[in-house]
């Protein structure tokens, strides 16, 4: 952490080499297309680096921080005019299973313990905390998307969350 | 206790750690976060399966990546003054985005490119209008000459149907004692189409005044009958018909308050001629 501070070469590669799939699983899920993707997490590292002396450790964990900032960097691409004009025919943000598919081909051979996830998640949780964590939705959107009150979405990310740590400890 | 277990049973932790709260909720949780270490724990433990779970959904970047990334953080260690490695990497290494770029300046090109062909077409458009407007200006006068030559070739027939006209007879009004010597007026006279024209061009009077007039009188019978007034002026050059009149002995001309009198004042009379 000091020699983040500090900015030494090795640090970023040290965080690079342990945080970048983590970040890169989140931006690819929001971004399909692979070429934006890598800009995105290119970016995503410049300002973590650049913004790197505005982060506290007692308001969070550093991964917390980070993601954070890939998933906004992610929508704000996907929002954004350019984007949205190369893919026209896309519709991105209406097409969360088309999105899932595509994705699903991605990362699932690259993945362990996956399936004890999804086992252990129930559907309805699973879909609604990806939603949220995974492709930027806020719980208003998602309570949209799915035709599901505030209320119980908010109990559902919840339980999802309480299964996770559950299964994690 | 029992409100602290509301609050985090209420969900907004969660959605703090998903970056899903408003900057008040936000603070509001980072304030509560450090009174309590109850909520310190819960946060951090929710943070650790999120990170956890991310970790279970990661994907590996493609290798590619990774040069790439450090390189352009290099790059920016280069800009930085606290970069403690050697800068020799940073020149040949800088990732640019080309294809961004030349989007960018093709933009800009378009854009100066619209603006010279705005400035040029309205300079063009400038220059066509004014001319437009002497074409107009040219258009408008030749129209006028050829009205005034049409009025003027319509005068000539109408004269020229005068001389032609067998029926009508010239007479040379001549110089009473009262008007200068060699005064004269030529009218013509048909009585058959009871038509009688001063031929002001040839006329040799003096000029009126602007409060007289001439006027001229057919003798019928010893009886003057009034054949209407005229002028005498110097760029006078046409015939100019008067009243009709069948028959008549004699025309004389006499100086009357301007807009002429009823009965000829007999001591004005300037010329006279009889048939």
């Amino acid at each position: 952490m000091q020699s983040l501070r500090n900015r030494e070469k090795i640090a970023v590669e040290a965080l690079y080499d342990m945080y970048s799939s983590s970040l890169y699983g989140v931006i690819s899920r929001i971004v399909v297309d692979t070429a934006t993707a890598e800009d995105v997490l290119q970016e995503t590292f410049v300002k973590i680096w650049h913004s790197f002396s505005g982060y506290s450790a007692e308001k969070g964990r550093l991964f917390t921080w980070m993601i954070n900032i890939a998933r906004n960097l992610a929508i704000d691409k996907i929002r954004s005019k350019d984007f949205r004009n190369q893919n026209k025919n896309q519709e991105l943000e209406n097409n969360v299973t088309f999105i899932d598919e595509q994705t699903n081909t991605v990362y699932k051979p690259e993945l362990l313990g996956i399936k004890e996830l999804v086992a252990m998640l129930r559907p309805e949780q699973k879909s609604i905390l990806d939603l949220v964590y995974f492709k930027g939705y806020t719980h208003v959107e998602a309570a949209d998307e799915l035709g599901i009150p505030l209320g119980t979405i908010k109990t559902r990310l919840r339980m999802a969350i309480q299964q996770l740590r559950k299964h994690f400890n | 206790m029992e409100d602290l277990k509301a609050y985090i049973e209420s969900g907004i932790l969660e959605l703090y750690v998903l970056g899903d709260v408003t900057p008040e909720e936000k603070l509001q949780v980072e304030e509560m976060a450090l009174k309590h270490p109850a909520i310190k724990a819960e946060l951090d433990e929710i943070e650790q399966s999120m990170e956890m779970y991310a970790e279970n959904n990661a994907v590996e970047p493609p290798e590619h990546l990774r040069s790439r990334v450090l390189n352009s953080l290099l790059t920016n260690f280069g800009d930085d003054s606290t970069f403690k490695d050697k800068a020799t990497e940073t020149t040949s290494n800088i990732v640019t985005l080309p294809s961004r770029s030349s989007n960018s300046s093709f933009y800009q090109y378009a854009f100066a490119a619209c603006l010279a062909l705005l400035l040029a077409s309205t300079i063009a458009l400038v220059t066509l209008y004014n001319k437009l407007q002497r074409s107009n200006t040219q258009l408008a006068a030749l129209q006028n000459d050829k009205q005034q030559f049409a009025n003027r070739v319509n005068l000539m027939d109408e004269q020229l149907q005068v001389f032609r006209d067998a029926s009508f007879k010239f007479l040379k009004l001549q110089a009473t004692p009262k008007a200068p010597a060699g005064a004269s007026i030529t009218i013509a006279w048909s009585p058959a189409r009871k038509k009688v024209m001063i031929d002001l061009g040839a006329m040799k009077m003096p000029k009126n005044d602007k409060q007289h007039q001439y006027q001229l009188w057919a003798l019928v019978g010893n009886k003057p009958v009034d054949l209407g007034v005229f002028d005498a002026s110097s760029d006078s050059t046409a015939m100019k018909q008067m009243k009709s009149i069948a028959s008549a002995d004699a025309f004389a001309v006499t100086l009357e308050p301007r807009g002429g009198s009823i009965s000829p004042t007999m001591d004005e009379m300037m010329v006279i001629g009889k048939f």
